[in-house]
């Protein structure tokens, strides 16, 4: 038995980070996760966003 | 003043209150707060040492993962190194084992030699400086106070950070707009330093004190920054502008990266020379004594501060703003802009009464916001509950960074199915890496082989691939994510079923790989493939008799759990030609085609629709049970066989309707699963109630007839596609922060119910419907509230793509 994928999916298969290369805090990733889990409360980070600095 | 308390992630350190240029647009020394006068030079070992423990204090009353410091000033490099020495060595003591500590320094650039970076580099102190642009543009404030140009020292001090040595201190250049400068030449000679950031800062007015318009052009602030940002998109955007990237941001549903933009709450405080705690200093710029607090770090912690109503009153976002604002369709974006730059020192007469001042009375349990809203008036009060001074520029920066851009940036997930496809396939990657990450070590030899395994069989083909697509795996994946977050019993256990995942995954792909699984109360189940009942060493334990009742097949065949219930035991399985060899302790079964029904494998029952997908008719996934209405348990082989003969006639009615957007959409079902009851009426589903399965999968009534399922599929279709595009894009943000009235119910409603509601509705009226009246009704809601969305503050540039797809699809009804 094996398992046939369409074009668009195997072009974004060849294109891919590697399962166990997932950067789960990269903050891409994370972005895409909250978006489907319960946010975790407390430990975020923020970029500074003084007006008066960078 | 309601809401939790917002703890402070970033201090400002004023380590100096003196400055050796004297320009004439700083807000410390040329605006209404000549507080600094009183202040001593520099900060004293005492204040330092205090603020250290008050902000570690603080990063572990909150759990804060980091904190950042600013070195401010005045001129903070005239603290001189060895006092700027004692003031990382205090921080980052203090913090070590805490927060990591993210240490800045804000400058003019004139004394930073190496003696100072090497100081930095040793701590890790980033560095940014103020520059206003070429020489011209920058002499026309930045002069010493004998009138001396600044320009070439700052342009010393810019080379210098930028070798190699100390690059990686380099935050980039400050540029404060003066609309006499070009901004392209402005622009040009900042580009032309490469600094690895720009950010551009309104010059500091209030309504008292209002910022120069040559001959009164109302938005020439923005018709400057537009001339930057056409020169820098032209340019290829070489370095990120803050500015620019916190509108893309908002405009896309993220948070603004400046405090002079959005509606992100405050979270700063600023320590002034003598230890006293302050609001953000720009306010110095509204009146004496604007930012005062009456705290300091000598005698009270920064939560005293975090309660204070004028840092409150800058954490309320939508709500701590004034009428016009809130109705505001870039507010979002734009929120109220910069705190200081909305004050009035007295109202306008004959508009409004006298409101708040910035003590922090919140706008949203304000009622007489809804009386001003009805009498069509909201002129300026007293106070910063106002517009900004700049609205009309920011609104137009806004506008103008959105018309230029959006066309070329709606997320290609809302145009093309198969990036939908995609998207959706890599979030579930993301899920199983994230339990991978939360079960840390916890779920032992087993998982850990597994995920190998799964690694493996990523690599070499693509049955994981297929597995992963499947959409109840997401709601395994989701639900032991949320398990081992909440530390619920059997969390870790429920995680080994990726073997049974892995397993399907090789039988799929056909690779030669035994795979040791884990089956739950004398139940294997393989998604996607189907379940396994292991006889008993008595012979017992299998069934080919199908009873009658709606349990039935369930009843003899037996159910499966979600994984982690019931008695656990172990099994291998390994692919032998087209199908598989199951080994137990007492049994070995092979499944030698896994399509068929057997005594003891009961298959994931196919159905090809005609013209369309082939779907899996899924009524054995033990994760199924996530559309908000009982799963039907289990289906008869006769019941089978006469629900795949409604689900095609259903299909055949619906088919030529469809357009070709639709189909694909339609290309999407993989998944459909037999439900006790039909679907909740309301079309807006959070996620968290619901359970969430990937992209594909519908829950159909069992017992409906065909009219009835071909309208539940499209309802079906209609929902899936918006919840999948809801699951990897943002379509608004800050969704239940304004209620609109529906034209289908009376409660007003947020606006992803009126958006759920009127995606649904245009389908069914455009695509099908039990009659013409009834789809003249729902086209007509439709239309209403498609109305009623236009120009919503909460709607992301890909929302309102959505919105425009939405409006074109009507036309066809």
């Amino acid at each position: 038995m094996t398992t046939h994928t369409s074009v668009a999916f195997a072009t974004a298969k060849k294109n891919r980070v590697p399962l166990a290369e997932i950067d789960v805090r990269d903050s891409g990733v994370a972005k895409k996760l909250n978006r489907v889990l319960p946010v975790p409360t407390g430990r975020v980070a923020r970029v500074s966003s003084f007006n008066s600095a960078l | 003043m309601t809401g939790p308390l917002v703890p402070f992630r970033e201090i400002v350190l004023k380590v100096h209150s003196r400055c050796d240029l004297a320009c004439d647009h700083c807000y410390i020394y040329e605006h209404a707060d000549q507080s600094w006068r009183t202040r001593p030079k520099a900060i004293s070992d005492d204040a330092m040492s205090w603020t250290a423990l008050r902000l570690a204090e603080h990063a572990k009353t909150h759990d804060l993962p980091s904190v950042s410091v600013i070195l401010h000033g005045g001129e903070p490099l005239l603290a001189g190194p060895a006092r700027l020495r004692r003031v990382c060595e205090e921080l980052t003591r203090a913090l070590a084992g805490v927060a990591a500590l993210d240490l800045r320094i804000h400058t003019n650039g004139l004394q930073l030699g190496p003696r100072y970076l090497d100081l930095f580099a040793e701590y890790g102190v980033k560095v940014g400086i103020s520059l206003d642009g070429d020489r011209a543009a920058n002499d026309r404030h930045r002069r010493f106070a004998d009138g001396r140009s600044s320009h070439p020292l700052v342009l010393k001090a810019v080379e210098l950070l930028r070798q190699d040595r100390y690059r990686a201190l380099d935050l980039g250049l400050l540029c404060t707009i003066d609309i006499a400068n070009d901004p392209v030449t402005v622009y040009d000679a900042l580009s032309a330093l490469e600094p690895p950031r720009i950010d551009f800062l309104l010059p500091h007015a209030t309504w008292d004190d209002p910022p120069p318009r040559p001959e009164g052009a109302t938005t020439a602030y923005a018709d400057w920054l537009l001339a930057v940002f056409d020169r820098w998109d032209a340019d290829g955007r070489p370095m990120p502008v803050r500015l620019f990237e916190s509108v893309f941001s908002t405009l896309h549903g993220g948070p603004s990266l400046t405090e002079s933009l959005g509606l992100v709450p405050t979270d700063l405080i600023v320590v002034e020379t003598d230890g006293t705690l302050e609001q953000v200093d720009s306010l110095k710029s509204a009146y004496e004594g604007a930012a005062a607090t009456g705290f300091d770090v000598f005698s009270h912690t920064l939560d005293e501060v975090a309660a204070h109503p004028g840092v409150r009153a800058r954490q309320l976002g939508v709500a701590g703003l004034g009428e016009t604002c809130r109705r505001c369709p870039v507010v979002r974006s734009c929120g109220g802009g910069l705190y200081t730059h909305r004050y009035r020192s007295t109202p306008d007469t004959g508009t409004r009464p006298d409101r708040s001042d910035h003590s922090g009375r919140s706008g949203k349990s304000d009622r007489s916001d809804a009386d001003a809203r009805a009498e069509g008036t909201g002129g300026h009060t007293g106070g910063f509950d106002n517009p900004s001074v700049y609205c009309a520029d920011l609104e137009a920066l806004i506008r103008g960074i959105e018309s230029r851009t959006a066309a070329a940036s709606v997320p290609p997930v809302l145009t093309d199915p198969g990036e939908l496809v995609a998207a959706q396939q890599e979030l579930t990657r993301s899920l199983l890496a994230e339990l991978h990450v939360e079960l840390g070590g916890r779920g032992g030899a087993e998982w850990q082989q597994a995920w190998e395994l799964a690694s493996a069989v990523e690599e070499r083909s693509d049955g994981l691939d297929a597995v992963l697509t499947h959409p109840y795996t997401r709601s395994w994946l989701v639900d032991r994510v949320a398990a081992l977050r909440a530390e619920r019993p059997g969390a870790v256990d429920g995680a080994l079923a990726l073997s049974a995942y892995v397993a399907a995954a090789v039988v799929r792909g056909g690779l030669d790989l035994p795979v040791r699984v884990r089956g739950t109360g004398g139940v294997l189940h393989l998604p996607t493939l189907g379940t396994l009942r292991i006889p008993r060493p008595d012979g017992t334990g299998a069934s080919t008799a199908h009873g009658t009742g709606a349990a039935g097949a369930a009843e003899e065949f037996g159910t499966v759990g979600p994984f982690g219930e019931g008695g656990a035991f172990e099994a291998e399985v390994r692919p032998v030609e087209e199908g598989f060899l199951v080994r137990t302790a007492t049994a070995e079964l092979r499944i030698g085609r896994p399509a068929e029904a057997t005594e003891h494998w009961r298959p994931v029952h196919r159905l090809g629709l005609p013209g369309g997908p082939v779907l899996a008719l899924d009524d054995l996934d033990p994760y199924r049970d996530c559309f908000g209405v009982p799963v039907h348990p289990g289906l008869r082989p006769a019941e089978t066989a006469a629900w795949a003969g409604r689900l095609t006639a259903a299909w055949e009615l619906l088919h030529p309707a469809l357009p070709e957007r639709a189909e694909a959409a339609a290309g999407a079902l993989s998944t459909v699963t037999p439900l006790l009851a039909a679907a909740p009426l309301t079309a807006h589903q959070p996620v968290a109630t619901t359970g969430a399965h990937g992209l594909g999968a519908l829950g159909l009534p069992f017992a409906a007839g065909v009219a009835e399922l071909a309208l539940a599929l499209l309802r079906g279709l209609r929902r899936a596609r918006l919840r999948a595009l809801t699951e990897v894009t943002d379509l608004y943000a800050y969704d239940g922060e304004w209620l609109r009235p529906a034209p289908w119910q009376e409660a007003p409603v947020p606006l992803s119910e009126l958006l759920a509601g009127a995606y649904e509705r245009v389908g069914l009226a455009v695509y099908g419907g039990p009659t013409a009246m009834a789809r003249g009704i729902r086209l007509d809601q439709a239309r209403r509230a498609l109305d009623t969305l236009e120009d919503a503050p909460e709607l992301t540039v890909g929302g309102k793509s959505l919105l425009a797809a939405l409006r074109k699809e009507t036309e066809r009804g």
